[in-house]
């Protein structure tokens, strides 16, 4: 591990990029050398940058990351307890590498289906011609630097394509796993949900260990007309890990995007997502939920971008600050011009359980047409000494009371989680963590 | 004023004349041997030419800020004259002494000094450019103690008190705006009222940008001692100009134990042209210190006019209980731009703020709120609650809110909320069911929109913002 800052440290980083193998595709080939390219031009942010004000990643430079080398030889045993018990279509990357053993392909259980799972590499010529167009094509990594460097080491990854017309019933699970320290891995994914479709994902980021290692990650997904996703994201990375994540999505004409993500792990967590409200009569629900303690730090950045008549969008961030933890939230709502008759609500809501927990919260309105209904509200606060007092009326302890209404004030965004598994094994999380004595 | 039956947004500056009046005018430029110059002509003494000298080096190492929300062509500092007053050979007595052109434009503006000072118990301390030209009522106010006047004769009278004060609410360093204003400032109020002391009557100053090109570099102190209770009134009106015009201001605030200031400010300078040409810049610092226990700090705003606005009344609540509170309206149309809202720092414990904020943006404005609320470690029991709300006419402009809310207690409520909407086309039509055609209706509903605010009002600026607003939005809608 050297220890190295700036420009230096990001050439670093990209150590080994220059060994990745040419993909077949052009374009993403031309991608990643550009990607290289803005790598070199851009710096690290710092807390002098309005987008990271209070977020210092300064522990991170510190620390130098390569990609995995030697794949960690995983056993299904190994990492079982993951699985969903609804999900039969599971792509599974260890440190970043697609680990075919571990994963079922949808192609394993019905021949005849016309939706593709799968990872980047193997993908087919006609896939291909699908992705061109979308891959790289939403996350902007000319000032994001890493968007950039995630971009750089554009490899492997997971790719969904629905076509259209097509429901899929079951979840598709997208597990990410990570195992050594000091690694840094670039996962991507790319879903295109073709027009009137319907499909669940879950992108999940667990880790085996607690260790050190960075997960920087992009993801995609593209809404054809009417199409429906609902996409649930689960960062339970080691509470040493650093992660930063990027997501874009983009809406056509009457579609729906439903978002749950749940910040968990880490001990820096910096999740940015862009959704942009692309045509008339789009419909957005983003939700989230922080749960932190010691000395954790998490921090969301959304920006819904209203471009376009008749769109819909509504928001719940809430976060749970333990210890010394620190919560950040930056929620941009921007209406453009054109985007008469939007409608859209955002609210921020912070519990904060100890004098040393903080939390910096933002909630942002751009708005640039007259005829709207937007409104923002943000609270922090600890719990309401009037419930906790009606529930001692009923009999139970303080302490009982306390843990109580901190897990309900949790619950509220895990009930919304449409996979029943996925949702009993958070409650239970919640639960374990919002219980003191 | 012959346009007054035409579209009222179309209708030229109602205040819009230049007094003419033999200016002393100091040349253009900003270097040390100017800042000797203004602090020459006002004999000033040594702390004061020193303050000024630090606060120039300060600036000259600073950088411009470029964070908010509004665009503007680079300001030339050596383009601007920093010292402007009017010529007078002795100093005047009683107000027959005045210059009576002088008089004759205060009349115009609708503030005739006696009568207001005798009908409404309002002394009026004129700021006429940089120099106190006029002071009534002071005798009366002196009797019971306290002390009202400009801060260049309190920095003669009273060195002391301007000395132990001057500087400790918005450092010379602070910012950009505030540190040009330290090394350049002009004139402006002092006000000082002893303990236990409640002042009778609103206090209140007219400032006005008058000789073209000079930048207006206010600075006011106002510093409440404990027990005291002063309610303090500023309005505003400049004359038409073509060039933009820097107004970079300071007031500082000072509230001791169980003390009570309000600041009420009703803003119409020049705005520009429907085109967007000309009009005030306006750069202001505002922080009141509510220092000691169960003191109070009042912002009352009413923000019409000015191309630019870029202001962020402040309270920095240090004592325990202590309160802070800001209400403001800001209206834009044209090509107006305004950044304006306000910082809530919660230090000591059990410490109250509320913050109403109403914006309104016609034409091709663009209205932005921008606020924080940091609650300390320290500020156990600390109370918050925000709101701002928006209200947009016409699909050109815009309204943007950027709340910034840090808490760093968990004892702290912190409670945000903002709203944007337009006036519908329902409520017009009940207006009108009703015989009310669609300029008063809007009158009324925008009215209605800004009463939290106007309440906070001292009653004659109540009535005179109510003026304002339909002033300014009438023909916009419709």
């Amino acid at each position: 591990m050297s220890v190295v800052t700036g420009d230096s440290y990001l050439k670093s980083l990209l150590q080994g990029q220059s060994q990745l193998s040419a993909s077949p595709l052009e374009r993403l080939n031309r991608l990643r050398a550009n990607a290289v390219d803005r790598v070199s031009a851009l710096r690290m942010p710092t807390i002098r940058d309005e987008e990271w004000r209070f977020t210092d990643i300064s522990p991170l430079t510190k620390l130098s990351f390569q990609p995995i080398r030697i794949v960690s030889p995983l056993q299904v045993s190994d990492v079982e307890h993951f699985y969903l018990a609804e999900s039969v279509t599971r792509l599974v990357f260890v440190d970043g590498v697609y680990a075919p053993h571990l994963s079922t392909q949808l192609s394993d259980i019905s021949k005849d289906s016309s939706v593709v799972v799968s990872n980047l590499s193997a993908a087919t010529s006609e896939d291909l011609a699908t992705i061109e167009p979308h891959l790289g094509h939403h996350t902007e990594f000319q000032d994001n630097v890493f968007a950039a460097l995630n971009t750089a080491f554009l490899h492997e990854g997971a790719f969904i394509i629905v076509p259209r017309n097509i429901s899929v019933e079951m979840p598709v699970h997208l597990l990410f796993i990570a195992t050594q320290k000091e690694v840094a891995s670039y996962p991507r994914c790319l879903l295109i949900a073709g027009s009137g479709s319907t499909v669940t994902v879950l992108e999940d980021y667990v880790s085996l260990q607690e260790e050190t290692y960075v997960t920087n990650t992009v993801a995609e997904i593209v809404l054809a007309d009417n199409a429906i996703v609902n996409h649930i994201r689960i960062q339970r990375d080691s509470n040493q890990a650093f992660h930063i994540a990027n997501c874009a999505v983009s809406l056509a004409r009457a579609s729906r995007y439903q978002s749950i993500s749940v910040a968990l792990g880490a001990r820096i967590s910096r999740y940015n997502l862009n959704v942009l409200l692309a045509d008339e009569g789009a419909e957005c629900t983003v939700d989230g939920l922080a749960l932190i303690s010691n000395r954790q730090l998490a921090d969301t950045h959304t920006c819904i971008d209203h471009t376009k008549p008749h769109c819909t969008s509504r928001q719940l961030h809430k976060c749970i600050v333990d210890d010394a933890a620190h919560a950040v939230f930056n929620g941009k709502i921007m209406v453009r011009p054109d985007a008469q008759f939007t409608d859209s609500s955002q609210s921020n809501r912070n519990l904060l359980l100890t004098s040393k927990a903080r939390v910096d919260t933002k909630p942002q309105l751009e708005i640039f047409a007259d005829d709207v209904k937007c409104a923002h509200g943000a609270t922090v606060g600890q719990l309401d000494n009037e419930e906790i007092f009606y529930l001692k009326s009923r009999g139970l302890s303080e302490i009982t009371a306390r843990n109580l209404l901190t897990y309900a004030f949790g619950a509220e965004i895990i009930d919304r989680i449409p996979i029943a598994s996925l949702k009993f094994q958070l409650e239970q999380t919640v639960l374990e963590q919002t219980q003191k004595s | 004023m012959s346009a007054a039956i035409q579209n009222i947004v179309n209708q030229p500056y109602k205040h819009g004349f230049v007094t003419e009046i033999e200016s002393d005018v100091a040349p253009k430029g900003l270097n040390e041997d100017t800042i000797r110059l203004i602090s020459t002509k006002k004999n000033e003494p040594e702390w004061l030419l020193n303050f000024r000298l630090k606060a120039y080096q300060h600036w000259l190492k600073m950088e411009e800020p470029k964070w908010s929300n509004v665009k503007y062509q680079k300001i030339d500092f050596q383009a601007i004259s920093y010292y402007s007053a009017p010529k007078s050979k002795k100093k005047l007595a009683s107000m027959d002494e005045v210059d009576p052109e002088l008089l004759r434009t205060f009349e115009k503006l609708g503030v005739p000094m006696q009568e207001r000072a005798a009908l409404a118990g309002v002394a009026v301390d004129v700021i006429f450019d940089s120099v106190s030209v006029a002071t009534t009522y002071k005798e009366k106010l002196a009797e019971i103690g306290i002390i009202f006047c400009s801060i260049s004769e309190a920095v003669h009278t009273h060195p002391e008190l301007v000395k132990q004060y001057l500087g400790t609410v918005v450092p010379i360093g602070d910012n950009y705006y505030a540190a040009l204003n330290s090394a350049v400032f002009t004139d402006g109020s002092f006000c000082f009222i002893p303990k236990g002391v409640k002042c009778p009557m609103d206090l209140s100053t007219y400032f006005r940008i008058n000789t073209q090109d000079s930048g207006q570099f206010e600075r006011t102190l106002i510093i409440a001692e404990e027990e005291a209770t002063v309610s303090y009134l500023e309005g505003c009106t400049a004359p038409k100009f073509d060039t933009n015009q820097l107004h970079a201001a300071v007031v500082e605030l000072i509230a001791h134990d169980n003390a009570n200031i309000k600041y009420s400010t009703v803003q119409n300078w020049y705005a520009g042209d429907e085109n967007g040409v000309g009009g005030i810049y306006n750069f202001v610092t505002k922080r009141g210190l509510a220092k000691g226990k169960n003191s109070r700090i009042s912002w009352t705003q009413v923000e019409t006019g000015s191309a630019i606005t870029w202001k962020y009344p402040s309270c920095v609540l240090q004592g325990d209980n202590s309160v802070g509170e800001f209400y403001s309206v800001a209206v834009t149309n044209n090509y107006q731009q305004a950044d304006t809202g306000t910082k809530m720092i919660h230090i000591g414990k059990n410490t109250r703020s509320t913050i109403v904020s109403k914006g309104i943006s016609a034409g091709h404005s663009t209205n932005s709120y921008r606020g924080l609320v940091r609650i300390a470690p320290t500020a156990a029991g600390a109370r918050n609650f925000s709101q701002c709300d928006s209200l947009l006419i016409g699909n050109q402009c815009s309204a943007n809110t950027f709340p910034y809310i840090q808490v760093r207690n968990n004892s702290a409520k912190v409670e945000h909320e903002a709203s944007t909407s337009k006036i519908g086309e329902n409520q017009l039509f009940y207006f009108a069911q009703r015989g009310i055609g669609n300029e008063e209706a809007v009158s009324m509903i925008i009215n209605g929109f800004c009463k939290d605010v106007f309440q906070q009002l001292p009653m004659e600026f109540a009535v005179e913002a109510t003026n304002l607003l339909g002033l300014k939005l009438e023909g916009s809608v419709g």
